[in-house]
């Protein structure tokens, strides 16, 4: 006979409407909490404030990602067709005042590499794809993506008490809070 | 967001702009506009001589279509706000209506183009029709000048005075009727959702007489002033630049009301947010259309299109085109991407204002290179040899933009002066003040 030991991962709360989790989101924000998110069945407007959450640094990526885009777009351009194979169609300079004709191909490959980092850079910020998340243990938890509005705090936040954060959940108007163990296999 | 907007925080009978604060500025640029179209007037007509009358029929077209194209604007947005059944902009679209409604007073600026004496200068195919006399136009053309012949059923004069009629009285009437239609609603003890579905029943074919307005207007007193040139781009690209540049007046017009005090609590950042997006978007539209025009062009070099441009990118004029590329289009789009600055209304302004004098960049490039040859190639004796700029020509460029700049502000100032500066009855009203995107 062995006994398991479980790690915890958080307490897992419901709540009745959108609402009362945008009202309850604000408090667990003030209560100082870091490492907590929030699930709904659709997007909540407002909510990424009522968390405190930081602008994505996402968009920083994408620009430099178009960048990239277009500094590759012009450099295969201007190589192929000025330098190694200069081809004259029309008349038209084979120099650097071609770049009319290189326009549209610096235009899709800025949008090919934005779209790119658009997707891996979420992909990556998210940690997606994944196999499973600790929170799949709980039995109420797939309600998240039909009529359920949950939070969860985790275990590993520094404000993380056993007792105090059912307090608090229980206090904003969290309801059938439960304790989150992570299955083991 | 600093708190949920409630029917309590909205003025029942409206935010009224205090005249009296307004009357000097208002005053000044009327008596400004009056000067000034007095001096133009005698000046289209003649009466400082013949090298001032052609060239200033050039200034005139330059400013009147510059702010003919923000008063279309205006009305466009109107439009597209009640046809796409869009809550954001309630709180501004008051502004959309207003800047829309300075149309029928801004186009009556466009009267002198209909007077022989003023077009001449502008419109050379008008002068090959002259000359037929009182025999048959079209056998004239046939004779002296076949492309006139082919394009006879566009161009001739019959019909470009009905379409002048068309333009001022069409988009007049439109935007007259949705405006009244928005500002009953001011007053009305029952204001209900009924307008809200007539706006945007009567939005939707209405928009297709501005969309002809503003393409037509263009190739008329634009690309017609070269009739050998065409550009099926060119009622777009006309457009681009019309709908970003009436959105930043929109935008300094709001940042405005917003510093008097105006638009409490129902304008915020994120409604500047949604029209610095609005300006973006159309800054890349434009750039798009425009190089799209240009590349076709530059691809095809077909001798009667690449006119255009063999006139603007030769000399001088090529230092304004390339300026266009990265003043109007590179340097706005990398400063419009940061987010933070379109919710602050006041850099948000500084852009547009920056935004509307490319616009006038845009627009001098587009009307004044032809002056130099059409005149020299008229009459040599007075407007000198054919030449890019004919010299001393640009004073009177000012002078037009000023005249129409003046009134264009007196108009719009006694626009805004009328009625409420938001509808306040309208149903969406809280929707709106409560954005958040």
């Amino acid at each position: 006979m062995s006994t398991t030991r479980k790690r915890v991962y958080g307490y897992l709360a419901e709540f009745k409407s959108a609402s009362a989790l945008y009202k309850a989101a604000e408090k667990v924000r003030d209560a100082g909490f870091s490492k907590w998110d929030c699930y709904t069945p659709y997007p909540v407007h407002g909510l990424d404030a009522a968390m405190g959450l930081k602008r994505s640094i996402l968009p920083w990526f994408v620009f430099f990602g178009g960048i990239t885009g277009t500094a590759t777009a012009f450099t295969l351009a201007y190589v192929t067709q000025v330098v190694i194979y200069p081809t004259v169609v029309q008349a038209k300079p084979t120099n650097i005042f071609t770049i009319p004709a290189f326009f549209p191909v610096m235009f899709e490959l800025t949008i090919l590499f934005s779209g790119f980092t658009v997707l891996f850079g979420l992909l990556g910020l998210i940690q997606l794809p994944r196999l499973n998340h600790p929170l799949f243990a709980s039995k109420q938890f797939h309600r998240a993506t039909d009529d359920g509005f949950f939070i969860a705090i985790e275990a590993r936040d520094e404000k993380f008490s056993p007792q105090g954060t059912r307090d608090l959940l229980a206090n904003i108007g969290g309801e059938n809070i439960e304790l989150v163990e992570e299955e083991q296999n | 967001m600093s708190h949920h907007v409630t029917s309590a925080d909205i003025a029942i009978n409206g935010d009224h702009l205090d005249k009296s604060k307004i009357s000097r500025v208002k005053t000044l640029s009327f008596i400004v506009a009056a000067c000034g179209t007095i001096v133009s007037l005698l000046a289209l007509f003649g009466v400082f001589g013949e090298f001032f009358q052609g060239t200033y029929a050039y200034s005139w077209v330059f400013a009147y279509y510059f702010f003919l194209t923000l008063s279309i604007g205006g009305v466009f947005w109107t439009l597209l706000h009640n046809v796409s059944n869009s809550g954001w902009g309630t709180s501004v679209r008051r502004t959309f209506e207003n800047l829309g409604s300075t149309f029928p007073w801004i186009f009556l600026f466009g009267i002198p183009l209909l007077f022989p004496q003023v077009n001449q200068y502008l419109f050379e195919w008008m002068n090959i029709h002259r000359e037929a006399g009182s025999g048959s136009v079209k056998e004239h053309l046939h004779h002296s000048d076949h492309l006139l012949y082919n394009k006879h059923w566009f161009m001739n004069i019959p019909f470009w005075l009905g379409r002048f009629a068309f333009y001022g009285i069409g988009l007049s009437a439109v935007i007259y009727f949705l405006r009244k239609l928005s500002t009953t609603q001011d007053t009305d003890p029952n204001p209900g959702v009924q307008r809200l579905f007539r706006a945007r029943f009567h939005s939707t074919y209405t928009l297709i007489v501005f969309a002809l307005t503003i393409t037509f207007t263009g190739f008329d007193f634009l690309m017609g002033q070269d009739y050998k040139w065409f550009s099926t781009m060119w009622g777009v690209y006309l457009f681009a630049g019309s709908a970003l540049n009436s959105m930043a007046v929109i935008v300094l017009v709001t940042a405005w009301l917003k510093s008097k005090g105006h638009l409490k609590h129902v304008t915020g950042p994120e409604h500047f947010h949604i029209m610095g997006k609005l300006m973006f978007a159309f800054t890349t539209f434009w750039a798009y259309i425009a190089f799209s025009q240009y590349f076709l062009i530059w691809y095809a070099n077909i001798t009667e299109e690449t006119s255009y441009f063999l006139i603007r990118n030769t000399g001088n004029w090529n230092i304004g085109m390339i300026c266009l590329v990265f003043l109007h289009f590179v340097v706005p789009f990398v400063v419009l991407l940061q987010a933070w600055l379109k919710k602050n209304p006041k850099y948000l302004s500084i852009v547009a204002i920056y935004t509307l004098c490319m616009h006038a960049l845009d627009h001098y490039l587009i009307t004044i290179p032809e002056r130099g040859i059409s005149l020299g190639r008229m009459n040599h004796k007075v407007f000198g040899d054919i030449v890019p700029a004919i010299p001393g020509a640009f004073w009177g460029d000012i002078l037009a933009f000023v005249t129409l700049g003046a009134a264009f502000i007196f108009i719009l100032l006694r626009a805004l002066g009328q009625h409420s500066l938001y509808p306040n009855r309208d149903p969406r009203i809280l929707e709106s003040a409560n954005l958040s995107n």
